[in-house]
Parts: structure tokens; sequence; C-alpha cells
């Protein structure tokens, strides 16, 4: 599934080259793939942080040990429902955007730490792979959201600076260098889940009727 | 989230038992005041909070305290989703703190149960016995499904009514699922529950729905189905009957063919059943077509299931019908007149007719040896007593008594001729008492055949006596044991024709081999076994065709006339009882010999 969904993805960004023979999907499946997506992301990290804290660190309750907040705090985010519901269009998908950006590299440098630890099997590798790639992707099918919403004009156009290289500077302030390991995972758990629930309720507000 | 309080209960003090949120929009709290009690009074404790969201951030107290349930409710305003929030118990001067007791709301979410469970019945297998059921429902209303605030999963269990362990189903997103494989007539309790996707917390059940399903009614599709099954049948069945009683006769043409009757050839049975004797007596009499020999219609011609040889027409020489009697028998026994061939001769139409099985007509006729033994009662004692000296079963040389008499020794023969043996081609032989010009041939020399032509080893220098004189009349035994030769022969023929060669047919009619034949039988000599008789060809007298026994001798032979003194015996016989018997009786002393 997670293959077909990929495919889509590339599918969608090849269209926007201009290639003769692809087809346009409305913006409601792509929205569904997107959302897809960002659950699988976050069954992912959950895996991973369950089998960290099985593995690494057997006391139950680690919340109040989080030594330090986690480096994407600094990105304002709604903290409820009825906070992600009030902001902006523009500004739910920007905070979406920041999010997976801001991800990107962490994850990259974590899979890379974990292929040389060796001290997960395989089948976590694995996962720390595939949850780089997937922030990778997902950024570049919410990336294809935003254009198409741009193009049917659900939303302002004023968002296309998020892939521009200041977005990127503002991003890699490598703070996330200094967490450890599993402040790293517990911190990706918490932001997936926010992507998750902001991607659902930008749907919902736009495209109410499909599936809410 | 689990606090560290509930691990021991003995000296506890005031703690948190537990944080949930229903929707994650909101939360509460739930505390005990522990192992004392004079803590438990409401506002003796006091909820505080601390919500991470900055670095300043400071403790505040509960918004909303609901005492009677010990509880503290956030609603949403004061909460916030992925901040870490502490709670913390504060009394008069003492503060409860766990470190524990830090969360994140998201992570305290516990979804409401499904509403509206309801079931709905999918199939019955075919073979009845089970089926399977579509349950449905609707998402919890605390949760905001529809805003897309939350993705729950649903997780249903189902069990048997008086069953203790569930059996959980796949969790999945959807608002309905299958279950598989119900069995019907028991009843089925069912209930739901929902969580957050990819998180752990579930919340609790549903209340239970019970699904049964009992026996369908399917006698409204077996009952007209066995109607129309046994009206079928029934009327099968009567289109068969009728069809066997149309065609009745043809049909027992078919199942049970007549068995062929005996018939006569040449004898309609209608006369046979009119009972017209007469006709019957002409034509059994020769008068017809048939050559039938007139004596036996004295016998026969009230018995028509008497099957009767068939003897050849073309073999009765010049076609003496009206010499009955000369055809009759000498077709019975073969025309001797004839070259050897004759001997196999006699058995032309070869229908098998009157024949004993074990003989086999495909001898060679020339070349075969035949061990013959006759069956003679009328030998001379010293004949037999003779045998005894050679007598063994191995290199004996077989005596063959043979009459050898020329065609013309049949003329003179009686009505009834005393059969003494059947030959193996087919040919009878007849008492020697009938020809007493037997006697004249020389080819009473002895002679051996060997049946088979086989063990020829011992009896060369006989055969070519036997070649020589190729008329001769070959005087077979009847293996089975014919009526006068019962007490002679029943013992010998039981065990030398079982080592005899098949077919052989020959046996010992001399009561000397009986001991001796017995011990060396059970050898490997195969050769049929050898009459014991006198080496000398003698020339036998000619005998009654029924002789009485008269003497026992020695050996407990049977002898039938005491022998002559004048014969030219080598050997002496002996004679346990030398007394004179009256003829034609046989003493208990020696009935007492006769048996072994």
């Amino acid at each position: 599934a997670l293959c077909s969904r990929l495919s889509s993805m590339r599918a969608a960004s090849s269209c926007t080259n201009g290639q003769t023979g692809c087809h346009f999907l409305s913006l409601a499946n792509l929205f569904d793939r997107v959302i897809q997506h960002s659950a699988r992301m976050h069954g992912i990290s959950n895996d991973l942080h369950s089998e960290f804290e099985l593995y690494f660190l057997p006391s139950k309750n680690q919340i109040g040990r989080v030594s330090r907040n986690c480096h994407t705090s600094t990105i304002l985010t709604p903290n409820g429902k009825e906070n992600a519901q009030r902001i902006a269009r523009e500004e739910l998908t920007e905070v979406i955007l920041k999010l997976l950006v801001a991800w990107r590299e962490p994850l990259w440098h974590f899979h890379q730490n974990m292929a040389q630890h060796r001290e997960f099997n395989n089948f976590s590798s694995n996962k720390s792979l595939e949850m780089s790639e997937m922030v990778h992707e997902l950024r570049r099918g919410v990336q294809k959201v935003v254009e198409k919403m741009q193009m049917l004009g659900v939303i302002n156009s004023s968002l296309g600076n998020l892939g521009s290289p200041e977005a990127l500077l503002a991003s890699d302030r490598a703070e996330w260098r200094l967490m450890n390991d599993y402040d790293l995972l517990y911190c990706f758990r918490r932001d997936s889940n926010k992507i998750q629930n902001y991607l659902k309720i930008l749907k919902c507000r736009i495209i109410p009727e499909h599936g809410c | 989230m689990e606090f560290a309080g509930t691990r021991e209960e003995t000296t506890l003090g005031p703690h948190f038992t537990d944080c949930i949120s229903r929707d994650q929009e909101t939360f509460r709290c739930w505390w005990s005041p522990g192992s004392l009690q004079n803590l438990s009074s409401p506002g003796a404790l006091r909820v505080f909070y601390l919500k991470k969201d900055s670095p300043t951030s400071a403790w505040k107290e509960c918004p909303e305290y609901i005492h009677e349930n010990r509880e503290c409710f956030f609603d949403a305003n004061h909460t916030s989703v992925w901040i870490p929030y502490c709670v913390q118990l504060r009394g008069q001067n003492v503060t409860y703190f766990n470190e524990d007791d830090c969360f994140t709301v998201e992570n305290i979410v516990r979804p409401d149960p499904p509403v509206s469970l309801n079931w709905t019945l999918l199939n019955i297998s075919p073979s009845g016995l089970n089926y399977d059921v579509l349950v449905s429902w609707k998402p919890p209303p605390s949760a905001d499904v529809g805003v897309g605030w939350m993705r729950i999963e649903y997780e249903i269990q189902y069990r048997e009514r008086n069953a203790t362990n569930w059996e959980a189903l796949e969790k999945q997103p959807h608002t309905q699922q299958t279950i598989y494989g119900l069995q019907i007539g028991k009843e089925y309790e069912v209930h739901i529950r929902s969580r957050m996707q990819a998180f752990v917390k579930f919340g609790e059940f549903s209340d239970s729905i019970f699904i049964e399903v009992t026996e369908i009614p399917s006698k409204d599709y077996t009952v007209p189905l066995t109607l129309v099954l046994i009206f079928g049948v029934v009327g099968v069945l009567t289109v068969i009957m009728l069809i066997v009683i149309s065609q009745q006769q043809r049909i027992m043409m078919i199942l049970l063919p007549p068995v062929p009757a005996p018939k006569i050839k040449g004898i309609d049975s209608e006369l046979l059943k009119k009972g017209k004797l007469e006709e019957l007596n002409f034509i059994l009499n020769g008068g017809g077509v048939d050559g039938l020999p007139a004596y036996a219609t004295d016998f026969y011609q009230e018995e028509p299931w008497v099957e009767f040889i068939e003897v050849d027409e073309e073999d009765a020489e010049g076609g003496d019908k009206e010499d009955n009697y000369n055809s009759d028998t000498q077709r019975l026994l073969g025309l001797p007149h004839r070259n050897i061939e004759g001997f196999s001769a006699i058995s032309h139409p070869d229908d098998d007719s009157g024949r004993a099985s074990c003989y086999d007509t495909d001898l060679p006729e020339h070349d075969t040896q035949r061990l013959m033994a006759s069956l003679l009662p009328g030998q001379p004692e010293d004949n037999e007593t003779c045998l005894d000296a050679p007598a063994s079963e191995t290199g004996e040389k077989p005596l063959i008594q043979t009459q050898i008499g020329g065609p013309q020794t049949w003329v003179n023969t009686d009505l009834y001729a005393q059969v003494s043996n059947v030959m193996p081609s087919g040919g009878v032989v007849l008492s020697p008492g009938q020809q007493p010009k037997i006697q004249e041939n020389t080819s009473g020399s002895e002679r051996e055949t060997q049946k088979g032509g086989k063990q020829n080893e011992d009896v060369e220098g006989i055969k070519e006596q036997k070649r020589n004189e190729p008329q001769f009349q070959l005087f077979v035994v009847v293996p089975e044991g014919g009526g006068y030769t019962a007490e002679n022969n029943t013992q010998q023929t039981s065990t030398p024709p079982s080592t005899s060669v098949p077919g052989a047919g020959y046996q010992t009619i001399q009561p000397q081999p009986m001991e001796t034949k017995p011990a060396a039988t059970g050898d490997a000599n195969e050769s049929p076994y050898i009459l014991p008789e006198p080496s000398q060809p003698q020339l036998f007298t000619p005998v009654a065709d029924y002789t009485v026994v008269q003497e026992l001798d020695t050996h407990r032979s049977l002898l039938l006339n005491p022998p002559p003194s004048q014969s030219p015996s080598l050997c002496q016989p002996q004679h346990p009882l030398k007394v004179p018997m009256p003829v034609g009786y046989v003493t208990p002393d020696l009935l007492g010999n006769l048996t072994p």
C-alpha cells in the first residue's frame, strides 16, 4: 500500500512537469492519499517509539523526563480542535509544511545512527529508513496539494515560499542535533500525530463532503 | 498513563488514580486520599496542574472540581493537545507529587464506545450449520470524527452465551464488520470498543448485543422435494411394472433362458411326453435313422432323461444294423479288427459321453505305452502271487494282461458285456471271460504301457513286445474304483492314482499290492503303479463275469479261483487256509482277513 501511495505521489509530482498522458487527480483524492500517508507515518513512528522504550528505557512514563523541548516547539501549532479550526487554511497548511520540512534531516541522521549501532534489529532499522523517506515523500505530496489548492483558488498564493531556501534554512537550526535518540523519537511521534490531525482537519474544512 | 500510587495500597498517600480524555478536547483526573482518611473530606486536598507550554509556566489549580467523584475536570479552554501536563495534590502543607503524573492529552485519550450496535444475517452455509453476520454501529458521539479531529479504530469481541473467553476480531476503522462462522442454534454475545488509531488505550466496551439464529424452517423446501421424489419413484416403478408385465414372455426368455434338455437324436421329445411307447421303441430299436442299441431300450424306455452314447454311424463297419448286438458291442468296444487307430476311433464322436474325465484322448496311439492292469477277476492266483516277488513300485514290470483277439471274438459276446475298463482313448474293455479265443493270441505276453509314455525305463523290453503285437485289448481299470472292485481297489485306488500321472487310470486290482503299494507309492515314483502281475503271459482261463471269492492267500489277496495245480507258476502260492472253501461264500475268517 505504501508503494502505491509513493507511486501516486510521484505521479502527482510528474504531472506538474506537464507530461502528456498523466491525468489530474481530484483534490479530494489527493487529500485522501496524503492523509493515508501521514497515518502510516505516524504508525511507524509510534512503533519505533514503543520499541525504543522497550529496549532502552524500561520505566513507564518518560514524559516528565523529557529534558528538552522538541526542536519544533518553536513552530506555533494549534493545540486544540477549535484552534485548528479557527486559524486560516493557509496558516494550517504552512504549519504542516514547516513540520515536514523540519523533520527531514533529523530523521535521516537518526536512520544513519540506527544502521551503525546495530543494536536495533533489522526491523527497526528498516522502519527508521522508511520513516525518513516518508517524511520526504509526504512533504512533496503536501506541496502538490497546496499547488492544486492554489490552482483551484482555494487558498491564497502567498504560500509559495515554503519550498524556498529561506524556509529550509530557517528550519535547519541544528537544534535537533542536541537531542538524544529517545527524545527525537518522542518528538517525532508527537509531530506526526499533529501532521495527521492537521491534514484531516484541513481536508474537512475545504472538502467536507468527501468522507468526513 | 498509570500512576505510581496504584502499586501499593497499604501506606499510600493521596494520589491520582487516573486521567482520561474522551474526545481529545477535555479530560478529567480522579484522585484518592489513600489510607489517610483524614484527608478524605472535600477540600482537604487540592489539585494543581502544570502545563508545560512555555518555560515560564506555573502550577495552577484545577479549573473545575467535582468533589463527589473526587474528580478534576479540564474543559476545552484548559486542554491543549500535544503539550505535557503534570498534576499534583496538595494538602495543608504537603505536596504529593509524582513524576509519573505527567502526560500529554493525546496519549490519555480513551474514546467512548460506539453506539447503535446491531447485526444483520448475511448468509447461511450450505450445510445449514453456520452463518455469517454483519455487525454495524455508529461512532461515539463524543468523538468528533466528522471533523477529522479523531480517527478511531474499532475492535469487536464476541463469545458464546456461557463461554468465558472472548473472541476478538481484527481492529479496523470502519463502522461495520462481518463475523464469520457462527453456529446455528447458539446464542452469541457481541460488544465493541474503540481507540485512537496508532495509540494504545482502548475505551470502554459497549453494551452487549445478542445474536442468535435458530434452525431455519426449511420444511418449505424439503417437504415438496420429498413429495416429488416419492411420486417420481412410484411413477417409475409403475412404468417398470407395466413393461415387465406386458413383456413378460420376452423378459423371461432373456433372463432365464431355457436349459436345453437332453435330446436324443432323431427322437422328438414330444413322443416322450405323449408316451407313445410303440413309436419310441421303434425308434430306439433302430428302426429309424438312429442306431441306438436295442438293448438299451429295455432299460431306458421309461427314462427319457438318459443320455445315450452317440455312436457315429460311420464307425459301424458294414453297417450291420440288423445285427444290433454286433454293431452295438462293436461300437461300444471299438473296432478291434481295425488297426490300432481303431482304438482311438472308438471315441469318434468324441463327445465325451460316458467317458471318465481322466482319460487323455490325445495320446498317440502307436507310441504310447500303457500300463495295463486288468481288473479281471478271474486271474489265476499264481499270477497274483508271483507278482509278489517282483512286486515293487520301481522297476517293476507291469504286466499287461491283454486279451488279444480279433474282431471275431466279439461276435460271441453276450448280450451284456461286463465292462472291465474303459480305455483312455475311450475304448471299453470287457472281461476276458467272454472271449475264449483270446488265449490263442500270443500277444498275451506281457506288455507294459505307460501312460504318457514317460516312464519307460523299466519296461523297455516289454515295449517292443507291445509294439509287435498291436492288436490287443487294453484292459484299463476303472480308476475310481468300479463297483465290483470296491473291496480290492479302494485302498489301492486311493493312493496310487494320486501319485500316478493324471489320467493314468491304472489300478492294481491285485490285492497283493495293497500293502506294498501304499508304502511304495509315497515315493517319487511317478510311474503308474504297477500291477505286480505275473511275468508270464498267462493264458487266462475263461472266467465268469462274476466270480466269488474263494480264498485268501497269505497276502490277503482274494483268490477267486483256487490255483490249478498244473499251472506253471514259478511261485508257490501259500495259502493260509488250505481248506477249500465253499464256493460263493466268504467265511467270517476270510472276512477278517479281508479287512486290512
